[in-house]
């Protein structure tokens, strides 16, 4: 296709078939005179790339064949791209609308004259793709004088007179990278234009022997289009691959330098005299067009006053308090950075006036200062604090490096800046704490744990020394949920508060401030009735707010009332200790988080140190101090015996009434948690609440789980306590009198047999002087009133204070050790007509009680009981009624079997008197059903 | 194989039935031979059995392997620099120099050789040397050099003047 076309256009130009002929067969054939080697065309182009420029084009001239492989777009597209001016994109847009034209033309020219066309068509094919529309116009001025390529020749003095005449218009020579275009097929073209511009200075350059030699100095007067067309010629050097271009680009190079110098020096003289608007900014401009500026920028910011400012070298120990190592001042810091943000934005305008891109010094600047001043000032602080102590030392890193950052957050940048100063200030405020930061992430850690563990630990340490005093005064029956209410309240808004890092920043945020703390207030006026349920909060944008010191010492208030109130449990854990654990875990996390917001890697790993911190604070406050409280009131819950209690004047059994108390202290700590969880760790995102694989919600799980799982287990010995306790009040208060009126304690111990059962007129009538008082008040007997108020102070403890299935379980638990207790009290019991009423008064308060729990799963059982207790009110002349109600099954919705409620009908005082006629009724009545 | 010894040998013949027998590192230096003795097992190497070399006759194979033996040694070319390539042309050394001097056939004869071997730092050197019979000769003068006939009509060779008048001269 290749060479038939171009034989073509020959033959076309020729009109002579043979001699075409005879060509197209000589450059196929191997055997004719051209060598071998030379039709390879591979070898061909490897020969050509080694030939310079010149040398390639005389080459083409040689024959056809040369001129087709040296005319060839890629070699020159390749040359432009070197230089970087050829555009891929232009070249394919170019293409495309040439594409477009070429075939409206074709189709003109079907239309017009077919011959003409085709003659075009043939020539323009054999040269390489041109714009074709514009070679149409020109076609017939060409075609006259015999031109076949659509390249115009440009207008250039050859060498023997060379461009000294520049100056008629030195814009050809000065801005000829910016003409150049993408033209696929024109890519010669485009490159002759440059070559002819360029190539007559460049090998004079290359030969000159002295830096006055070259013609470029002669031709261009001023430094700024000298500059121009150096940099010009190193960008064409680019371009120039044939042997020894190492030695041309180096001779380039050299050349350069001179003349870079030379501008250097002016510059610098110019800056010697603060000659901002005149020599400075003129040469900047020439060093920018030569090469960026950066030797200039390199010059001025090596030159700059700001680093022999005296003002600038102060001592950063300025920080350090000398009468507590722990403290540290941020305040001399403060001013020390701004004091340098003074002066660096001063340098803004003046950047401005000098550079051409101000912004690339301006960084250069900044750079250079944050290496110089700001990393020379704080590394020896950072130093010099962890020497002195930790504490101070993590106060330090964390509060310099929030100023650093506000430091480059209000630079002010050169107006032609186009970074975002947000992520430059915090890659330069990275780039300084980068050597310093694994440090700190480790030792903020470290330091938390050590100061947890020694919370702990002192506390376990003076709890053992006044372990002895385990006896101990219980409140009982405060109003818990409106005081763990209020105490959270405070918590919440001290958690809300941000790390007191840097006491004297009072900028702009105060405003910010009432409304987080109108926003707790009414997210905490909801009342929150059971762990699960977080607390919704609001006003967490109150991040930056100002420290305010009243919530912290309301908290302050609170936690020691609170502890003052839980004076009880103060053997088992302690809800101070909590809180300091708390406490410090958010200082710590408050000055590590500051970190997170670099991003990348150390942002990561500055988010997953607070996950940590997060982490340890539960290990420790659950491992170490919650879950030992819980096994110590647990163990002592197991040892209960009421008969070896003390007192059992107060309301309660101790040891419960303890661990009620414990559970609702580590109910209270498990909200702290939560809320803190929720403020510190979710909020600003270093734990992500919905990734059930984040170590801080793992950690968080297993402490409630571990919360639970001992509430659980203290619950199940609480209750065995409890119903200790209320077998005991059965077997010691309850009267044999109380249900049985007339009895007499004398006849009992040999009458229950015999015919002891008096009547009961007499009974009634004579209504035992020693019987109590309450004995015929309509009403329960105290043993059950004393016994539904245990169970109920108890139960109501637990309210709010653990979940509410577990609260469930515990409540079912309770009501049917309460029945059995009861069945089984009752059994031992000897019931008269007339002790049925205060029985029946009994059994309906235990119903009421029950029902107040609200759990349908015991209420049955009592209401049986309730109804049971109405077979000892049946005189006994309806003993065949009584029988009936016996079997009714229905009666006690299955509860109890017949078989049970015979026996409890046995437990009638007169219960001899009817056995017959029951059981008569009862197994007549079987039989008939038989 | 009785005659093998450390330096392992291989056998080629030329397109005119002449054996060499050269030292296998020689041999490898053609990625031609190389590709084609990692195909072929150790065992089937022997003079009976010589690596036939097609395109290629006696004498510009003893040339070639003569420049294989020089250069035995040459550190391998690295191959991604293609693009670097071009700046690093550097200067023919002087050995290859005295090498290449041979009449206008034989170096084609070798630069085709090379190609078809795959040797490229022989191609190389053929191509700079003819390079530098082009360097400097007006298209007249190449023509005669390569024995080239001037298939241009007198308009057409003005026309080729004139729009490369750019190049002309420095």
């Amino acid at each position: 296709m290749y060479r038939s076309k171009s034989t073509a256009a020959r033959g076309g130009n020729r009109s002579s078939g043979i001699l075409n002929a005879l060509h197209a067969t000589s450059i196929v054939d191997p055997r004719a005179n051209l060598p071998a080697a030379l039709l390879n065309v591979e070898i061909l182009v490897a020969i050509l790339d080694y030939l310079p420029v010149a040398d390639q084009i005389r080459f083409a001239r040689a024959s056809w064949r040369f001129q087709e492989m040296v005319y060839d777009d890629t070699r020159w597209v390749a040359r432009l791209k070197a230089m970087g001016c050829w555009n891929e994109l232009e070249a394919r847009q170019r293409f495309e609308d040439m594409a477009r034209k070429r075939k409206e033309a074709a189709l003109r020219a079907k239309a017009g004259a077919p011959g003409e066309a085709k003659t075009n068509g043939t020539r323009q094919a054999s040269s390489t793709l041109f714009d074709v529309a514009e070679e149409e116009e020109e076609s017939k001025k060409r075609a006259a004088s015999g031109l076949q390529d659509g390249f115009q020749t440009m207008t250039i003095g050859t060498t023997s007179a060379p461009v000294r005449n520049a100056s008629d218009d030195p814009s050809k020579y000065l801005d000829v990278f910016k003409n150049v275009k993408s033209i696929r097929g024109g890519a010669r073209q485009e490159y002759g234009k440059i070559y002819g511009a360029l190539a007559p200075f460049y090998y004079d350059l290359i030969t000159a022997q002295t830096h006055a030699d070259p013609i470029v100095f002669e031709a261009f007067r001023d430094p700024e289009s000298q500059a121009q067309m150096l940099a010009n010629l190193k960008r064409f050097a680019k371009s120039d691959w044939a042997e020894a271009s190492l030695d041309r680009d180096e001779k380039i190079q050299h050349m350069m330098s001179i003349f870079e110098s030379a501008v250097l020096r002016e510059f610098e003289q110019g800056y010697e005299f603060w000659d901002v608007d005149g020599r400075m900014r003129r040469y900047a401009n020439v060093l920018h067009i030569l090469d960026g500026s950066r030797s200039g920028i390199e010059l001025f910011i090596h030159k700059h006053p700001i680093f022999e400012d005296k003002t600038l070298m102060v001592s950063p120990v300025n920080c350090m308090s000398r009468e507590n190592p722990d403290e540290i001042s941020l305040e001399p810091s403060q001013q020390f950075l701004d004091l340098i943000l003074a002066k660096l934005n001063d340098q803004t305008p003046i950047l401005e006036r000098i550079f051409p891109q101000p912004s690339i010094a301006f960084w250069a600047l900044a750079d250079k200062i944050r290496d110089d001043i700001i990393m020379e000032y704080t590394t020896p602080l950072f130093d010099e604090a962890h020497e002195r102590s930790i504490a101070a030392y993590l106060k330090a890193v964390s509060g310099v490096f929030e100023q650093t950052l506000q430091f480059f957050q209000s630079l002010q940048l050169p107006n032609d800046s186009e970074l975002d100063l947000k992520e430059k200030a915090k890659e330069l405020a990275l780039s300084v704490f980068e050597p310093h930061l694994d440090l700190y992430l480790q030792e903020e850690l470290d330091f938390f744990t050590k100061q947890a563990e020694s919370e702990v630990d002192a506390w376990d340490k003076k709890l053992s020394e006044q372990d002895s005093s385990l006896e101990s005064f219980y409140m009982a029956n405060f109003n818990r949920s409106a005081d763990k209410k209020d105490f959270l309240s405070s918590f919440k808004k001290v958690v809300m508060m941000p790390v007191t890092v840097l006491p004297n920043f009072a900028n702009n945020s105060s405003s910010s401030k009432p409304t987080a703390v109108t926003a707790n207030g009414s997210s905490v006026g909801t009342p929150q009735p059971s762990r699960p349920q977080t607390p919704g909060f609001g006003g967490l944008d109150g991040k930056t707010g100002l420290p305010e010191d009243a919530p912290k010492d309301e908290l302050a208030a609170k936690a020691a009332l609170m502890a003052t109130k839980l004076e009880g449990i103060k053997s088992l854990f302690s809800i101070e200790v909590a809180l300091n654990l708390v406490h410090s875990a958010k200082t710590s996390l408050g000055r590590a988080a500051v970190f997170i917001q670099l991003g990348g890697q150390v942002g990561e790993e500055a988010r997953e140190q607070c996950a940590n911190i997060f982490v340890v604070l539960l290990r420790i406050l659950g491992q170490g101090h919650v879950k030992g409280g819980f096994q110590r009131a647990v163990e002592s819950l197991s040892h209960y015996n009421p008969r070896e209690a003390s007192s059992h004047e107060k309301q309660g059994v101790a040891p419960l009434v303890m661990f009620i108390e414990l559970v609702n202290v580590g109910d209270l700590i498990s909200q702290m948690v939560d809320v803190f969880y929720e403020q510190q760790l979710a909020a600003p995102k270093i734990a992500d609440k919905n990734d059930f694989l984040d170590p801080a919600g793992l950690a968080k799980k297993k402490f409630e789980q571990m919360l639970d799982e001992n509430v659980a287990a203290g619950l199940n010995k609480g209750i065995d306590a409890l119903m200790d306790e209320v077998e005991y009040l059965q077997a010691t208060m309850q009267l044999p009198t109380d249900y049985n009126p007339g009895y007499d304690a004398s006849e009992s111990s040999t009458g229950i047999l015999g015919s002891g059962a008096p009547n009961p007129f007499a009974s009634a009538a004579a209504p035992a002087p020693q019987a109590a008082p309450g004995s015929f008040n309509i009403g329960p007997t105290p043993t059950a009133q004393r016994i539904v108020e245990l169970v109920s102070s108890h139960t109501k403890m637990l309210t709010g204070t653990t979940e509410k299935s577990m609260l469930d379980v515990f409540n079912a638990e309770v009501g049917l050790r309460l029945f059995t207790a009861i069945c089984k009290h009752l059994k031992r019991q000897r019931i008269s007509i007339d002790g049925a009423v205060p029985l029946i008064a009994d059994m309906t308060i235990y119903f009421e009680y029950v029902r107040s729990l609200r759990n349908p799963d015991i209420l049955p059982y009592f209401r049986a009981l309730r109804e049971l207790s109405q077979i000892y009110l049946i005189d006994p002349s309806h003993a065949k009624d009584m029988a009936t109600v016996i079997a009714d099954g229905d009666r006690f919705s299955g509860v109890f079997r017949a078989e049970e409620v015979y026996e409890y009908a046995q437990r009638r005082a007169d219960w001899y008197q009817v056995r017959r006629s029951v059981e008569r009724a009862m197994y007549g009545l079987e039989c008939s059903v038989m | 194989m009785a005659e093998s010894k450390p330096a392992q040998k291989i056998w080629i013949r030329s397109n005119d039935d002449k054996t060499f027998e050269i030292d296998r590192d020689v041999g490898e230096r053609s990625v031609l031979i190389k590709n084609l003795l990692e195909d072929v097992g150790d065992s089937d190497l022997s003079e009976e059995n010589a690596i036939p070399i097609q395109n290629v006759n006696e004498t510009v194979l003893r040339k070639v392997i003569e420049w294989c033996e020089h250069h035995r040694n040459d550190p391998p070319a690295s191959q991604d620099e293609e693009s670097d390539a071009r700046k690093k042309t550097t200067e023919i050394e002087e050995w290859d120099q005295k090498f290449m001097q041979v009449d206008q056939e034989m170096l084609f004869e070798i630069i085709l050789a090379a190609n078809y071997l795959d040797i490229k730092a022989l191609l190389d050197v053929g191509c700079k040397t003819v390079a530098n019979m082009i360097k400097g000769k007006s298209p007249e003068e190449i023509r005669k050099t390569f024995n080239i006939t001037n298939d241009f009509s007198p308009e057409e060779e003005e026309q080729i003047r004139r729009e490369n008048e750019w190049a002309e001269d420095r």
